[in-house]
């Protein structure tokens, strides 16, 4: 049955848009004036003799005047004193943190060029997601402020210091308020100078405002437990769960860390002890965790509290008051399939919500109370600092500001002005404040508004340290002088406040000395430091996570949660909004960087822009098509945003990613997308994300720029995947015998790899779609960014693309042909699989014998190898590839000003890596397997007189993925990671019909579905 | 009977040249053992001597040649401290020479080992006179292949003129038979009536209208010219030979070849890295502190104050000014394109290559030339011929392939083991 499954790349190739068809006849989107030319008119017209004899000698002269100048004088300069540990050319590694997840950060020659995950991190064990990878970029970004600003005009750090601290003095005289407004802070150290502040000021207070609040979860654990924190859920630790709208895998609090987690019940170890864990997604909008699910709900946001209520019900075996029955009946069946399969997971289950709201989480801690969650997946005394937000503590600054009662506020990482609900009044209250100060590395729309802007250090640049998990310390270290003449926020109040320590990084060294390094097992002073800085983190023994005994009353619970519902359900032609965070610009702090913003959304594979994702059912409903600009209008705020058809959106909803439509972030972020952060509403003390807006029709109609429908599959046999329980009866089901192709004659002889078999293995289930390998190629391999306009007509430069291929079920029935498309009700009931689809390296590549000029050749490794200087931009090779992994450079990217907001300042090129060329205009280029790590781990073992191990050589996409979906290794040793995974019974390869011999090999996707709710 | 007495006259010299030799050879090996000296001299002398150039003393194969006094130079050999105290006249015109600079004394060495060594100097420096005119005409040959191009080319140039020639006079004598037959030559009388100037102007005016000699000269210089351009295509952008002019006339032939100075004291990288990496100022600083003058001279010199300048050192004060340092800009000498990557680490660690093999005898070179055609074809041609070092290296061990190749007793060159592929140096 699953043998002719369909697929689908996108709704376009679905529906076999004329468009799209006539785009897929060709290799390259736009036409060639060939038919042009060689027509009759092209031929016989009078002159073309004469000007092509014109234009040739005109050429050969230009190119031999071209060719006349003298060969440029190289200059070669070295360091006036070497430091000891530089040896220009070999890189050095440093530990660091990103965000309380421990790096390594990778130099050379003194300038970081690429963040690693540390595989000791107890979060993410070597993973890192795409927004730690890009960050490096942002290093160097030059819209970075350059000096402090008073008054909007460039100042010294000297005057600046003697202006705030006269303020502060006559502030603190007086006697009014004094803030510090921030985003969550978990740093130890940074939290020390901030209580060292208050003691010099004891009229401050510090606000934390984030702007994706957590404070649902905070408030409601302050609660049921009497314990405001964000617990820390161990998914690796739940046979089953249920996840209401929290898109964990992507951007819900610690993704990363629960990606690695949850895919160890799934992963082909797992599978192979026949286990797999049940996720059920109930949600209104396709996440990225939703595509990943199992079993995927569709429920309105207004119908989420009901769902839970009765999901209560049935654990709980009693009826709240006020219970409504979900109107959704394939709802309420889940909801009871859901709490049996909880309920006998008993201690190994997990229900987690994607709300922000106090009583729905509140809920949500009583049914995993009941399901004897704590202890086990959730542990509450080892808990979170990721998030620590409090909304009505910020509202209430804001209030206060108004009311005149503040005199001075400094804002740390964070934009209000941006991202707060009602941006306007805050904008109003703080030009009551006398002294305003932001840290901002940017002048962005808070800092523009103050009178100060004490730039601070980019985190390479920076002392620091972390806490993500309560025991767990990181720290933060410098790997790269300031580039610009900013300072560290820490420091400026360590001066301001006249601390006794002037220096932050004595201040650091202090408080590990005393508090952290103690607490880690290290000994003090400079021994136990110089450990941290190997290490790059102290770990206390856990706390052994104690099970917590829910025992509020949930009538008033229920109650809220249902009028809340009441609330959002939207009638008459009105859809519900749903706000979400796109993974790759989250929140909107890194919008500026662009390998963020060409970096394809997984599900909607749009790249620069946010959107209006809405159900096809609907936009048939209402006429419109994707791309059509609609202005979505809730409670007084509205914006134009183009619609994106989105199959499995739940009908009547529309879903806003917010992090778009900055002002002041810089060139890259400036104008792209809307802000949808004012649809946020404070409600019941939480910023919540959801409200009903009604939409109208512009007229206007945009091309979305988005990758996935670049290529079409031609109905051909790329995705295979299986149930959990086909998987259990025949391991082989869907990889096996009956899909296996008869041996061909093989057209050409097979190459001889005497020492090594690079080959690749790709789990389909492992892999979450999350993009970071797509970020991390960027850095690695200098691929460069082109911009909106270039993706739109298909001109990404991506080495490794990650597709998503969408199949329909209904009624229990696959859909296995393509006219059934048409007949489906709607398309609400939608699979998805993502694929990591780069080059394959085939020991038959198409690609190899096409080229006229050889420079795509085999290699004795099993590599497919690009020769960049002889290639010639035929693109024979990109024409032949099955795959359609080759990429075209149509502009010579790193240096052309039309591209002048990526990538071609002196500064950005900082960050290019110096081992691998960047390749210019007319050259072919693709994934070359690292080849550069190849050879450097090949010469590192020969240096060291020993073999290669395996292992030791990783791909720049399979080092940081989170769940280790890539496996990277040499096929000739039988006993390498790689050459076990490709024995699993779930491989296979890609269009092996056609005999290419790929060296990739996939692992076929299995789904743990339940058949009674696929029903 | 004439040429056998010149070939008896030619080689009587020769024999009278090598028994001449063979005498002097002879006298000179009659006063001590010069391979016994050899060792003695490298153990003890040169840390301060060379043959032929003045180091920290003077250059000894000249010294010696003048100074015939052998017992004198034992003298000064074994205590130079004793002779300079008696005031000996030659001994405190070196001494002062070299600015009072006290030779060490070795008591330890005999009459017999002095004479060892001197004789060690004498012929040594003698064979190093001979060579030296010799190694030039190799040198000369080595430049070869190019040449015999060239020549080649001329040669072929000449033999067809003679060619020509000859078939002119074959023409002209059949034309002087048809001449004689006058029933076969046709109108000629306007020719012969132009014959008139001068026998040159003639030959030239005849040469223009033979049109097989016009043809020929035409496809000579075709071939000439096309063969030059092919030439000019084949080198553009090679550079051997380049030799830019340094901010620092920085002699290699000094440090790495009279100090003996070994090339990894400065390119320290080569052994590390990609980049054998130009030196930071704070090695040069190693010697420089104490190095302030050229050899032998008094005054500070200029290139060495270079160096102070750049690292913002007063030498009087001894202390350096970080607000004056400021970069030395070297020249690059050799330029590999960005599209290639070169490792060095893998060629002179791994493989043990000698810095010589590619870079030539920097230790003989006053300013750095390039002097190899670093070109891809030098890269492969190296590649393919070069047996890769194997031995004793555990990275091998299990490459089954390697040691087939070894059974069958082939040597294992860097080609067959992928070396020559394009991704092992284009990414």
């Amino acid at each position: 049955m699953d043998s002719n499954k369909k697929y689908w790349k996108g709704l376009e190739e679905l529906n076999s848009d004329p468009e799209f068809v006539e785009k897929n006849k060709h290799e390259f989107a736009e036409p060639i004036p060939i038919e042009d030319v060689l027509s009759s008119g092209g031929l016989s017209s009078k002159t073309p003799r004469r000007d092509f004899l014109k234009a040739l000698g005109f050429g050969v002269g230009a190119v031999t005047l071209a060719a006349c100048q003298k060969v440029p004088v190289h200059k070669s300069i070295p360091y006036l004193i070497k430091p000891e540990e530089v040896t220009p050319g070999v890189p050095n590694y440093y530990v660091s943190s990103y965000e309380g997840h421990a790096i390594l950060v990778k130099t050379r020659e003194g300038r970081p060029i690429k963040v690693e995950g540390n595989p000791n991190d107890l979060l993410s064990k070597g993973g890192l997601n795409a927004q730690a990878q890009a960050s490096v970029l942002d290093l160097y970004d030059y819209n970075r402020l350059k000096n402090p600003i008073r008054g909007g005009n460039d100042t010294t750090w000297d005057q600046l210091d003697g202006f705030v601290k006269n303020e502060l003095a006559a502030v603190k005289a007086g006697g009014k308020k004094i803030r510090i407004v921030s985003s969550t802070i978990h740093s130890p150290s940074t939290l020390a100078v901030i209580a060292d502040f208050i003691g010099a000021y004891p009229n401050t207070k510090h606000v934390t405002y984030d702007a994706v609040s957590y404070t649902g979860i905070i408030q409601a654990n302050q609660n049921s437990f009497g314990k405001a924190v964000v617990p820390h859920y161990n998914f690796d630790k739940a046979d089953v769960i249920v996840s209401f709208g929290a898109d964990f895998l992507a951007t819900w609090i610690s993704p990363v860390e629960y990606q690695g987690q949850y895919v160890q019940n799934r992963n082909n170890k797992s599978l192979e002890n026949k286990k797999m864990s049940r996720h059920i997604q109930f949600e209104s909008g396709m996440s990225n965790t939703g595509s990943n699910a199992d079993t995927r709900i569709l429920i309105k946001p207004s119908e989420q509290g009901i769902a839970l209520v009765n999901l209560y019900n049935e654990i709980a075996g009693t009826t709240l008051p006020g219970t409504k029955a979900l109107g959704n009946t394939n709802a309420a069946k889940a909801i009871k399939l859901a709490a049996a399969e909880l309920k006998a997971a008993k201690g190994k289950a997990l229900v987690v919500c994607g709300s922000n709201d106090v009583a729905t989480q509140v809920l949500v801690n009583a049914i995993n109370s009941q399901l004897g969650s704590y202890g086990t997946t959730i542990d509450l005394d080892n808990y979170s600092n990721q998030y620590k937000g409090n909304d009505a503590e910020f509202v209430e600054f804001v209030a206060e500001m108004s009311r005149g009662e503040v005199d001075a506020v400094f804002f740390l990482n964070t934009n209000p002005a941006y991202d707060y609900y009602n941006a306007e009044a805050f904008k109003t209250a703080l030009k009551k404040v006398r002294l305003t100060v932001s840290f901002s590395e940017r002048n962005d729309e808070t800092a523009s508004l103050c009178t100060v802007v004490a730039p601070n250090h980019y985190y390479l640049e920076s002392w620091g340290d972390g806490n993500a998990i309560e025991g767990y310390y990181t720290v933060v270290q410098p790997t790269i002088n300031p580039v610009y003449d900013t300072r560290q926020a820490e420091q400026s109040l360590l001066l301001w406040s006249d601390n006794a320590v002037k220096d932050y990084y004595t201040y650091v060294r202090n408080n590990w000395d005393k508090n952290l390094q103690p607490k880690g097992g290290l000994q003090s002073g400079l021994k136990g430091w110089e450990a941290v800085l190997q290490t790059g983190f102290v770990k206390v023994a856990p706390k052994p996570a104690s099970a917590q005994s829910f025992s509020r009353d949930l009538n008033g619970v229920a109650q809220t949660i249902i009028n809340q519902s009441g609330r959002t359900a939207a009638g008459d032609g009105k859809f519900e909004l749903e706000l979400y965070q796109n993974v790759a610009i989250r929140d909107g702090k890194r919008a500026n960087n662009p390998w963020l913003q060409e970096m394809p959304e997984p599900v909607s594979k749009v790249t620069w822009d946010n959107f209006v994702a809405m159900s096809p059912t609907d936009m048939k409903k209402l006429g419109y098509v994707q791309g059509d600009i609609v202005t979505v209008e809730a409670h007084g705020y509205s914006v134009a945003l183009p619609i994106l058809l989105q199959p499995g959106q739940t009908q009547g909803t529309i879903s806003v990613a917010v992090g778009y439509g900055r002002t002041m972030a810089g060139p890259v972020a400036n104008g792209v997308g809307k802000n949808a952060f004012p649809f946020q509403t404070f409600l019941n003390g939480t910023f919540q994300g959801t409200s009903t807006a009604s939409l109208t029709k512009t007229g206007d109609i945009v091309i979305l720029a988005q990758t996935q429908t670049h290529h079409s599959i031609e109905g051909r046999d790329v995705i295979r995947d299986t149930t959990f329980k086909q998987y259990q009866k025949d391991p082989s089901s869907s990889s096996g015998e009956e899909r296996k192709h008869k041996p061909y004659e093989d057209l050409w002889d097979a190459y001889e790899r005497p020492a090594y078999d690079w080959v690749m293995a790709i789990d389909l289930n492992a892999c979450t779609g999350c993009g970071a390998c797509v970020v991390a190629c960027n850095a690695e391999n200098n691929v460069p960014v082109v911009g909106r306009d270039e993706v739109r007509r298909r001109r990404e430069m991506h080495w490794i693309r990650i597709d998503r291929y969408y199949s329909f079920v209904e009624e229990g029935k696959e859909i296995t042909e393509e006219q059934e498309i048409s007949e489906l009700k709607d398309l609400d009931n939608v699979q998805v699989v993502y694929q990591p689809m780069l080059c394959q390296h085939c020991d038959h590549a198409p690609c190899e014998t096409v080229c006229p000029v050889l420079a795509t050749v085999h290699s004795s490794e099993g590599i497919n190898m690009m020769a960049y200087n002889r290639c010639v931009g035929t693109r024979y090779c990109a024409n032949n590839c099955p795959y359609k992994v080759r990429r075209f450079n149509w502009f010579n990217y790193w240096n052309d000003a039309r591209f002048d907001n990526y990538l071609i300042n002196e500064h950005t090129h900082l960050v290019l890596n110096p081992d691998v060329v960047t390749r210019f205009r007319g050259v072919m280029e693709k994934c070359t397997m690292c080849i550069q790590r190849i050879q450097a781990g090949k010469l590192q073992a020969k240096i060291e007189k020993r073999p290669l191990k395996d292992g030791e050589v990783k791909m720049a996409c399979q080092q940081t993925c989170p769940t280790n979906a890539i496996v990277f290794g040499n096929r000739n040793d039988p006993n390498s990671e790689v050459s076990k995974a490709l024995k699993s019974e779930r491989t296979y390869y890609v269009l092996e019909e056609l005999n290419v011999q790929p060296g990739i090999g996939y692992q076929v996707k299995v789904r743990n579905t339940n058949t009674e709710l696929e029903a | 009977m004439r040429s056998i007495s010149l070939i008896l006259k030619q080689f009587s010299r020769q024999v009278i040249l090598i028994a001449g030799l063979a005498i002097c050879g002879l006298t000179a090996y009659a006063q001590g053992d010069a391979s016994k000296g050899e060792a003695i001299f490298k153990a003890k002398c040169t840390a301060c001597h060379k043959l032929d150039q003045r180091v920290i003393g003077p250059a000894l194969g000249p010294t010696l040649e003048a100074e015939t006094d052998d017992k004198w130079l034992t003298k000064w050999i074994q205590n130079n401290q004793a002779l300079i105290a008696a005031k000996d006249p030659k001994a405190l015109k070196i001494y002062n020479e070299f600015n009072g600079a006290a030779m060490t004394v070795f008591g330890d060495l005999s009459d017999g080992d002095v004479a060892n060594v001197i004789a060690y100097v004498r012929t040594e420096y003698k064979k190093e006179k001979e060579a030296t005119p010799a190694a030039g005409a190799a040198a000369a040959q080595e430049t070869g292949p190019s040449n015999i191009v060239v020549f080649g080319l001329i040669g072929v140039i000449i033999i067809a003129f003679i060619v020509i020639l000859v078939l002119n006079k074959v023409i002209s004598t059949l034309e002087r038979l048809v001449a004689n037959r006058p029933a076969l030559a046709p109108e000629e009388v306007a020719a012969e009536e132009e014959a008139g100037p001068s026998k040159g102007l003639l030959l030239a005016k005849m040469l223009i209208k033979n049109k097989k000699f016009v043809f020929f000269v035409l496809l000579c210089g075709t071939i000439f010219c096309s063969s030059w351009t092919w030439v000019i295509l084949w080198n553009t952008n090679v550079h051997t030979g380049y030799q830019p002019v340094q901010p620092i006339k920085f002699p290699h032939d000094l440090h790495a070849g009279v100090m003996q100075i070994n090339c990894q004291y400065c390119h320290s990288g080569a052994y590390k890295s990609k980049n054998a990496t130009i030196p930071s100022l704070n090695i040069c600083m190693n010697c420089h502190k104490v190095i302030t003058t050229r050899m032998g001279a008094k005054e500070p010199s200029a290139e060495i104050a270079k160096i102070y300048d750049a690292l913002g050192y007063d030498p009087a004060t001894q202390k350096y000014d970080s607000t004056k340092m400021h970069p030395i800009q070297w020249v690059r000498v050799h330029n590999l394109p960005d599209l290639a990557y070169f490792n060095h680490s893998q060629h002179v660690k791994v493989q043990g290559l000698k810095c010589q093999t590619c870079h030539g005898p920097v230790e003989t070179m006053k300013e750095v030339y390039q002097y190899s055609p670093v070109t891809m074809k030098w890269c492969i041609q190296c590649h393919k011929r070069t047996e890769i070092n194997i031995k004793g290296n555990a990275y091998y061990e299990k490459m089954e392939q390697v040691h087939e190749l070894i059974r069958k007793g082939g040597k294992v060159t860097e080609a067959m083991m992928g070396g020559i592929e394009c991704g092992k140096c284009h990414y």
